[in-house]
């Protein structure tokens, strides 16, 4: 069974966390994996660096291009993971931009996530129309293609998109790129509530999520909160401890 | 789409080669063409069951017309003769009534016609180098004829019938000698004919969900689909709109100034020793590049949706200085994002911009050049779509923008085959165009493509030489990549991750090419050549002092080509160079590069 598959069951509110794969050398990874698998966190997404990241804020696309100049690539980092010997119990996922994934090759890609243990893959890049580019390869692996829905998605792709979709729905609070953001607008949570009414899959708000003013406010409305560049930029200023709190008010409570 | 007739057919096997028309003409008055009422009942069964059957007459009598309709079975009548405006009324199929254009009275009584359609034909103006005549075009210019009833006729062949359609938007075009050798019709030509109106066949298809062969798509994040959705509908909806096509040319006419020359270049031909050599002068557009043919076209749009902010990247400055004086012209909010690099280099065009009204975004990420620029342009429309639209400046990008751009900037391409044909009577032998992104390149070729026997040839930039680490010559040395929005040929690495480009000219120092341009050159329709940093500055120097004419370094590259093409033609060819643009933004590059010029 996929391990996505498992999350849903728990019943508990998710908290997916997202890492920069390199940012601080590839050899940083395994611990980062582990310190937050221990801090309770529910999923971790392995984020892949790009040159050319268009749907990211500055934290991250900075943390990929220290990534970069570490030389990382998405075949070092598959190559990461495979060598684990930890045991890993909650679901790993990558998330990388459609050109190096294209590049690599899409079969090979898809085999060697299976290899490392991998439940599901993000593309940003990779809208729901084109999705059959990379779809087959991962549904022959039991790997689950996440789905993005965002603000400005119409009611009738939204339709398309949720009847599909698998793993979990990751629904964008804002209209924008990722980053850590004070306030989050108000039409969020009605949009939040629509999605889950309608998706067959948990639905998890990312984009924006760095407070727990933003999880108070959408707490009863979502399935699970992605956090990303809060944590990168925890982790590269050597402050990780300071988002636990953050971890709890999302899995306790 | 205009529809096509194919006139004065008489056997069946040319009846099979124009299936793909929408309209067949049997002609039942004296002509050598004529047919009987027997022959064309039995020609009308080969036609397919949605195309027009159109008899046409010259005088004839209601009785005798009425028998012809009944007994073919015609669908339409088309009149040649001084018929009356009884007849015509009398008529109980569809009417198309012609008339000879000679002068603008002709077209006057043309508009008083009370027939369902118009055709205009051509009077007796010798066409040099064609098989008929053709009337003077323009003269339907202005006459504020209905385009839904007008059909256009005389002269027409494969090679200028497209030229025809942009200049009169017809409901329909007819041909009949056009399609003939030696008076009689020809199977190939009249498939020609409708592939030069309809296009071909698969390519129409892919270019409904925005691919050319494998490459374009709409590869962007979620944010940004239901806009790219939007415009493609819009895009949809103002193609086939009059009114819009009419506003865009009014713009282009009345404040671009065009349309441009195609003036002969008497020195560059003696020097070079080959080809007649014509220059298309983009150069001489307002703003100084072919950059504000789009930027008009899409400002229109924008603001047909409501939109009223733009944004915009730019590499050389020419694209950001034209979005930001359309944006001054229509009082539209601008932001433009321009790599740092490229501010250093293009320091006047910032300037220009800024006293446009538009707000300059130095972009210091990455190579600090157009790439990133792209992505930071992308980022802000992500953050903004709702009341912005994204003025993409060249043939690149999410599905409809390859295709938009290409479209507005075809308006080159198009003057110019009108301009060879009237100076020459014919095609020119090759084209050369200058490739970045790949705007004006497209836009020159595009009207061309369906003409095999012109020699396309797009020029990229070299940068110290495809050898090194510092070029831009992403056909010559690039793989298939996604990048900004659209799969296309990429300058990357093994892992995937979008390598710098380089080259002397701002605008051409993009790691990527449109997704048509890789599609054409798969199939061999364009041939992509590079030329260094070092020979484009030798090109500058070259047509400054022999035509008086500075251009564009991205320009130059063209040029720089157009003398190794020059070598390999005779003198009775034709070569036509589109100079993209005017050197006045790249003075402190030659200033400084070409120090000590004596």
């Amino acid at each position: 069974m996929n391990r996505l598959e498992q999350l849903k069951s728990s019943g508990k509110k998710a908290f997916v966390a997202y890492v920069m794969a390199g940012d601080g050398g590839l050899d940083r990874l395994k611990e980062q994996v582990q310190y937050l698998q221990s801090a309770g966190v529910t999923a971790i997404e392995i984020g892949i660096p790009f040159s050319d990241p268009v749907a990211d804020g500055p934290t991250i696309e900075a943390a990929g291009n220290r990534a970069l100049n570490q030389g990382v690539t998405l075949q070092k980092v598959l190559e990461e993971l495979q060598s684990w010997t930890f045991d890993i119990k909650i679901p790993l996922l990558v998330m990388t931009y459609l050109n190096p994934v294209l590049r690599f090759g899409v079969e090979r890609f898809t085999t060697e996530c299976k290899k490392a243990g991998i439940s599901g893959v993000i593309i940003p890049d990779l809208p729901y129309e084109h999705k059959q580019l990379v779809h087959p390869y991962l549904d022959k692996e039991n790997i689950k293609l996440i789905q993005l829905v965002t603000l400005t998605t119409t009611d009738i792709r939204l339709d398309e998109i949720l009847r599909e979709a698998e793993g979990f729905v990751y629904a964008v609070t804002i209209k924008g790129i990722t980053g850590s953001r004070d306030e989050l607008s108000h039409d969020v949570k009605t949009f939040m509530q629509k999605i889950r009414k309608k998706s067959p899959v948990p639905v998890y708000a990312g984009f924006g999520i760095s407070k727990s003013s933003h999880v108070d406010m959408l707490r009863d409305d979502v399935d699970g909160f992605i956090v990303g560049s809060a944590i990168v930029e925890a982790f590269n200023a050597g402050k990780i401890e300071e988002i636990e709190p953050l971890i709890r008010a999302v899995t306790t409570a | 789409m205009t529809k096509v007739k194919i006139c004065g057919l008489k056997e069946e096997q040319h009846v099979q080669a124009a299936s793909r028309a929408d309209a067949i003409g049997f002609v039942f008055a004296p002509s050598k063409r004529q047919v009987t009422i027997e022959q064309a009942a039995e020609l009308a069964k080969h036609v397919p069951i949605d195309a027009e059957k159109i008899g046409v007459f010259v005088n004839a009598t209601l009785k005798e017309i009425e028998e012809t309709v009944a007994g073919v079975p015609l669908t339409m009548v088309q009149l040649h003769g001084d018929e009356s405006d009884e007849l015509v009324r009398a008529i109980r199929v569809p009417v198309i009534q012609a008339f000879s254009i000679r002068t603008k009275e002709d077209v006057v009584k043309l508009k008083q016609s009370l027939a369902d359609y118009v055709l205009v034909d051509a009077p007796g103006t010798d066409y040099r180098g064609g098989s008929g005549n053709v009337f003077d075009w323009s003269l339907l210019e202005g006459a504020d004829i209905d385009p839904a009833r007008l059909i256009v006729a005389g002269g027409l062949n494969p090679g200028n019938v497209h030229a025809a359609i942009e200049q009169t938007t017809p409901y329909m075009v007819d041909v009949s000698s056009g399609v003939e050798t030696d008076n009689r019709k020809d199977t190939v030509k009249i498939q020609e004919f409708i592939k030069s109106v309809k296009g071909d066949f698969v390519e129409e298809t892919m270019e409904k969900v925005g691919f050319f062969g494998k490459y374009g798509g709409q590869f962007v994040p979620e944010t940004l689909m239901k806009a790219v959705k939007e415009l493609e509908d819009a895009y949809n909806e103002v193609k086939e709109d009059p009114e819009f096509h009419k506003e865009y040319h009014h713009y282009l006419s009345e404040y671009v100034g065009r349309e441009q020359p195609l003036t002969y270049a008497q020195r560059m031909t003696e020097a070079y020793g080959g080809p007649k050599i014509y220059l298309k002068r983009e150069d001489l557009n307002h703003t100084g590049a072919h950059k504000v043919n789009n930027a008009i076209g899409q400002a229109l749009l924008a603001m047909r949706m409501g939109k009223r902010k733009i944004v915009a990247e730019t590499g050389a400055g020419q694209h950001g200085v034209a979005t930001a004086t359309i944006c001054a012209l229509f009082d539209l909010d601008c932001v433009i994002f321009m790599g740092e690099e490229d501010i250093k280099r293009q320091q006047l065009n910032v300037f220009r911009m800024k006293l446009l009204g538009a707000r300059v975004e130095s972009v210091t990420k990455g190579s600090a050049t157009l790439k990133d620029a792209v992505n930071e342009a992308l980022r802000y429309w992500v953050a903004n779509v709702e009341d912005t639209h994204y003025l993409i400046g060249s043939a690149l990008g999410p599905h409809p923008f390859p295709t938009m751009v290409r479209d507005f900037q075809s308006v080159i391409g198009e003057e110019t085959k009108r301009q060879i044909l009237a100076k020459e009577g014919r095609l020119p032998d090759a084209i050369l165009a200058c490739i970045g992104g790949g705007s004006n390149a497209i836009g020159m070729f595009y009207p061309f493509i369906q003409d095999k026997e012109v020699e396309l040839i797009g020029v990229e930039a070299a940068g110290q030489g495809v050898d090194t680490a510092k070029h831009a010559a992403t056909l010559t040395k690039g793989t298939d990549g996604v990048l900004h929005g659209a799969l296309m040929k990429l300058l990357q690495d093994d892992a995937g991750q979008v390598q710098e480009a380089h080259s002397i000219s701002a605008g051409l120092d993009y790691p990527g090419i449109g997704p048509e341009h890789a599609h054409l050159a798969d199939t061999g329709r364009v041939e992509y050549r590079s030329i260094t940093d070092d020979e484009a500055l030798a090109a500058v120097i070259s047509m400054s002092r022999l035509e008086g004419i500075i251009p564009a370094l991205e320009s130059a590259h063209a040029i720089a080509e157009a003398e190794k093409q020059a070598k390999q033609m005779t003198a009775d060819q034709i070569l036509v160079i589109c100079v993209s643009g005017r050197g006045d933004k790249d003075m402190a590059t030659y200033a400084e590069k070409l120090e000590g010029l004596a």
